[in-house]
């Protein structure tokens, strides 16, 4: 049987930059294939080539046997590729059957509400979907959105579904269900490629493995005999070794201490934190993290307790009054609140000190002392880029990353409060990402790490806390991680 | 907004790069041929029609310096408004923030008589920007104290300064007997310099003043850097800790001040009075001066020309070949149209 899709040779420049070198792919109908590779290279592009969003500079695309050239996204979902991004196109005031009906020439000039209905709650039951047509979209969790939108497209009769790091939003319960889904899907014929930075998925759900590096194959295997080191080695090119916590430290003097926070959605909580010391906090996404990070950085009025930081009581300080006592914040939110994405490199790095020198003196910019200090930190940070005036939106998730890591560490911060950190980062950069928290926690900061993923809480943390409908629920040293115990904290349960 | 507002130095030339110019030429050239079309449709020869609107323009010194008068006000208020959209802050008020801009300078000037000419000018100016700053800090008080958006408050307060106006001109500015709603003459040493030859008044000296000025605080001032981030994203603005209540203040306060200069020169230096409902529509013009030159204060230089000069011209056509008016602000309005679909950038 033909091939459901086969690319061959794709070229693709940007400038002098070859982001597809010569790259081929096949999906096979029935067939999960996982797309690996580190950010930015080149998987993006490949998916944007195939989904005609841009042209190729050069090689053919073939699917269902028919030859796609100067396609455009509407061509390609009208021969039957489906398209899932990471950020949803769905209104959210608006029903999952409206959603639905949005745009699908199948509904008709006369909404067919009932029908239309009907065939929702069908195919949800086929394939495990649990979607209600008559639920407001706004009211639906991630992952129930996104399972909309591979509704759509199974409705829309696509054949070849790419779905772009699913996974990155969702929550523990939620991946195990959406890999379900997937399987699935593979049963009804499905073609699926899935892109992704983690290992363990691909190698839970995924029948062949293609893993791109630099623009080009880098290797390909399937999934059966693979291990998680072969696949890491292939993506980096080198060995990964897991993040160390070697030393078991956090003796120095506390340097915050918050007592009876209180804040919309959190608290009250009592929290310390001592110098030299990670503390990792735990939990299902949405039960406070982002509510506690930001009462801490001071984009959030406290309503009650007090947060001292070496000794200052900043329960009400100024956000800059914060960064001056030595906090230093990165935000879950990457694209909106940690960067600016149409402004160039070097703004974002001075985003948070464009008043203090080296970017300003006596109250004018300074032009030239900003382009060293912003190639320096490029380079001190690994931020690859052609120059410090590229808009930083244009970078990968990866450097984007570490442009605000490079801005935050860059003041020498007392505390650091970092929120999903290593968010959408490949393992190459999760790695650079975590060695850079352990130095800073070897040079005396304390560092508030807050993630759902535990694994990497576990990997760095000197002690584990869990975060649970915006309480502390508990907190136990690394040496005597009790995971059971963790997993009762982190489900709300009482112990 | 696009990415083109928000245009660093290198994007800049980017842009350049990309072929702006040629665009924007192009689109200019497109509103004549359309023009042509139009007055050719009234049963006038459009090239005819053409040579009387450059006559209009560039035909004498005089004109040049009415074409230049033209522009002044428009680049004044138009700098102004070009920072508040930079930060995000959409103020349309400026129609209002120039209407208290002439009472403030015609107040000044005749509730205050007999001052050495100097000191009267200057007072005179310096009554008009507070009396537009203040219109403009009412906006945005209200905007940042009850949360009123700020495109409601600058609109509707526009309708109340021009009521003010015929209040003053009804009351204490007002000169009995004359008809019409007008102040009383200005005496002939309040008159704002004229350029000698040229006759056009100091409002356009300054305009060049403040969009330079403005193009400085913008790019190379900490406060400036802060404008552009907040108008590109609150949440980051936040998170850097500017103040959103600070920078609308300031880019509020200073768009104000300068749109009270600008209807303070047109008392001081074009009218010599102050006259109802001279300021209607300068505001929107405002705003389509900022839009053209694309949120940057120094390009809101030619921006302004560009209209102040087209205005002049077709109001020459006009009085000259009897294009009728009406088709006057047809081609304005098609030529801007069409200038700012050439700079908009494609998603």
């Amino acid at each position: 049987m033909a091939a459901l899709l086969e690319m061959r040779g794709i070229v693709k420049c940007f400038g002098a930059v070859r982001a597809n070198d010569g790259i081929d792919l096949d999906a096979q109908a029935g067939e999960i294939v996982g797309l690996l590779g580190e950010n930015g290279s080149g998987k993006s592009t490949l998916m944007k080539l195939l989904f005609g969003m841009m042209p190729p500079d050069a090689g053919g695309i073939v699917f269902r046997g028919r030859e796609l050239s100067d396609h455009n996204p509407r061509m390609a979902a009208e021969a039957g590729i489906a398209m899932i991004h990471q950020h949803f196109t769905l209104v959210e005031a608006m029903t999952v059957a409206e959603n639905i009906m949005l745009g699908w020439q199948d509904a008709g000039w006369r909404l067919k509400r009932r029908e239309i209905a009907d065939r929702i709650r069908e195919t949800s039951r086929r394939l495990g979907l649990e979607l209600d047509p008559s639920a407001r979209v706004g009211d639906l969790s991630l992952g129930r959105r996104q399972r909309i939108e591979i509704l759509k497209a199974v409705l829309r009769d696509a054949e070849l579904l790419i779905l772009d790091e699913p996974t990155s939003n969702l929550a523990p319960p939620e991946v195990a269900e959406l890999l379900a889904i997937l399987r699935h899907l593979r049963a009804e014929g499905k073609g699926i490629i899935f892109i992704t930075h983690k290992l363990p998925e691909v190698l839970d759900v995924c029948d062949r493995v293609v893993v791109l590096r630099a623009g080009r194959v880098a290797g390909f295997a399937p999934v059966a005999g693979a291990d998680r080191a072969t696949l890491a080695r292939m993506m980096v090119g080198r060995d990964v070794p897991a993040p160390q916590n070697l030393s078991g430290s956090g003796t120095g003097a506390t340097r915050l201490s918050v007592s009876g926070l209180g804040g919309a959605g959190i608290g009250p909580m009592d929290l310390t934190l001592s110098g030299g010391e990670i503390l990792g906090l735990a939990g299902v996404d949405g039960n406070g993290q982002l509510e506690l990070a930001e009462t801490l950085a001071g984009l959030r009025a406290a309503t009650g307790g007090s947060v001292m930081l070496d000794g200052r009581d900043i329960t009400h300080a100024s956000v800059s009054a914060r960064m001056t006592a030595g906090l230093a914040y990165i935000p879950a939110d990457r694209s909106s609140t940690a960067l600016v994405r149409g402004m160039t490199i070097a703004a974002n790095l001075m985003l948070r000190d464009s008043a203090r020198p080296p970017y300003a003196r006596r109250g004018w910019l300074t032009k030239r002392a900003t382009q060293t200090r912003a190639a320096a930190l490029m380079q001190g940070f690994d931020i690859r880029a052609p120059s410090p005036a590229v808009p930083a939106g244009r970078l990968s998730g990866g450097n984007q990353q570490k442009i605000v890591i490079a801005r935050e560490l860059d003041r020498n911060p007392g505390l650091l409060i970092a929120h999903q950190p290593t968010w959408g980062l490949d393992p190459g950069a999760t790695h650079f990402v975590m060695e850079r928290m352990l130095a800073l926690r070897a040079a005396g900061a304390a560092v508030l790490y807050i993630s759902s993923e535990l694994e990497e809480v576990l990997a760095i943390s000197d002690r584990v806390a869990v975060l649970a409908g915006g309480a502390i629920a508990g907190i136990m040293p690394r040496g005597g991680v009790d995971m059971a115990q963790l997993g009762l904290w982190m489900s709300g349960r009482a112990a | 907004m696009s990415d083109a507002l928000s245009a660093t130095p290198a994007t800049r030339i980017a842009l350049r790069r990309q072929g702006l110019l040629p665009r924007i030429l192009g689109a200019v050239l497109l509103s004549f041929i359309i023009a042509a079309l139009l007055i050719a449709l009234t049963g006038h020869n459009p090239l005819t029609a053409f040579a009387a609107m450059l006559g209009g323009v560039f035909g004498s010194p005089y004109q040049i310096g009415e074409a230049l008068n033209r522009t002044s006000p428009y680049l004044l208020a138009g700098s102004g408004v070009a920072l508040c959209f930079r930060a995000g802050v959409i103020n349309i008020g400026a129609d209002g923030q120039i209407a208290m801009g002439g009472i403030g300078a015609a107040g000044v000037v005749l509730l205050w008589p007999g001052q050495p000419g100097l000191l009267s000018a200057v007072a005179a100016i310096i009554g008009a920007a507070l009396c537009g700053a203040a219109w403009a800090g009412i906006a945005t008080a209200i905007h940042l104290g009850r949360r009123v958006h700020e495109v409601l408050v600058t609109l509707l307060l526009n309708f109340v300064a021009l009521l003010l106006v015929q209040l003053a001109l009804a009351g204490p500015l007002g000169q009995p007997g004359a008809g019409f709603l007008q102040s009383r003459p200005l005496p002939r040493a309040d008159w704002l310099w004229r350029a000698p030859h040229v006759f056009f008044h100091g409002g356009i000296i300054l305009g060049v003043i403040a969009a330079l000025a403005l193009s400085v605080l913008l790019w190379k001032t900490p406060f400036g850097f802060a404008i552009r981030v907040t108008g590109q994203s609150r949440r980051a603005a936040a998170y850097a800790g500017f103040s959103a209540a600070g920078i609308t203040w300031g880019v509020m306060l200073t768009a104000g001040g300068l749109a009270g200069i600008a209807g303070g020169t047109e008392v001081l230096g074009l009218h010599h009075r102050l006259i109802e409902g001279f300021s209607t529509g300068f505001g929107f013009k405002a705003v389509t001066v900022a839009l053209l030159g694309a949120l940057e204060p120094a390009a809101v230089i030619p921006a302004a020309l560009f209209v102040g000069l087209l205005e002049s011209g077709a109001l020459s056509m006009q009085r000259q070949i009897g294009v009728p008016s009406a088709l006057v602000v047809v081609i304005e309005g098609i030529t801007m149209l069409l200038i700012l679909a050439a700079t908009v950038r494609r998603a």
